[in-house]
């Protein structure tokens, strides 16, 4: 019997910095609490994420492997990648093009 | 030459008045490490310079666009900072897993130079210059 993992998408929009990063990752958080297997950060409507944004997915990230959860990371624009690669958060983070490439990746391993 | 309030709300107002600038010749790479630097030193600015001010101390932030590079300079009307001795405390690799510590590390990389002077009028320049 295969038991399908329990996935929820966190769709964050317009610019993630300082003051939306609080929020963002409480939302993330909620996700774990509830018992998500895996979280997929699908940043398609993000056009600007700074240093603040990325600490906040960072912590997020922490927090979701201690309670033995996945993240993921989808959809990411040429800004976000040039921050990601700045950071070399490229090598930490899981990056999917988008959200058909995570499903097919993901979903359909049995 | 553009002012900006001392408040964090009014960085989609820094970037979409930085985004009228663009030109087909700068590099999309250049000019997103370019965005993303503006937007770390006019944060910084808000957070840490102008961190006891109200939002009515504005931050003055000029774009220069010459042929081989262009020149950012934000002022503030914060305490005098030694950019330099912080430059040299931020450890070579900021630790992957860290939090925050990424602002100005992130302004050091993309710079090809970079400067934080003391002007006139109790201001602050930060400098960055960047080639294409």
């Amino acid at each position: 019997m295969n038991i399908s993992p329990v996935v929820k998408v966190v769709q964050p929009s317009g610019i993630l910095d300082s003051t939306k990063a609080e929020s963002f990752r409480k939302e993330i958080l909620n996700h774990v609490e509830n018992g998500a297997d895996i979280i997929l950060i699908n940043f398609k409507n993000v056009t600007f994420m700074d240093s603040s944004g990325l600490g906040a997915l960072v912590l997020a990230l922490k927090t979701v492997r201690a309670g033995g959860s996945q993240m993921l990371v989808c959809s990411i624009n040429e800004q976000l990648k040039t921050l990601f690669e700045l950071t070399s958060m490229d090598r930490v983070f899981t990056i999917y093009a988008n959200q058909d490439d995570f499903n097919k990746a993901v979903l359909s391993k049995k | 030459m553009r002012q900006f309030p001392s408040d964090i709300n009014a960085l989609d107002k820094v970037l979409s008045w930085f985004e009228e600038m663009n030109r087909p010749f700068i590099p999309q790479k250049v000019w997103l490490q370019c965005q993303l630097a503006l937007a770390e030193a006019f944060t910084n600015a808000v957070r840490h310079a102008h961190k006891n001010c109200s939002p009515d101390v504005t931050v003055e932030i000029e774009v220069t666009l010459l042929p081989q590079y262009l020149e950012i300079r934000i002022w503030d009307f914060g305490l005098p900072f030694d950019l330099e001795k912080q430059l040299k405390n931020v450890p070579e690799t900021v630790n992957e897993k860290a939090e925050g510590g990424r602002g100005l590390r992130i302004l050091h990389q993309i710079a090809d130079e970079l400067s934080y002077t003391r002007t006139d009028r109790n201001r602050n320049c930060l400098l960055l210059v960047k080639h294409y």
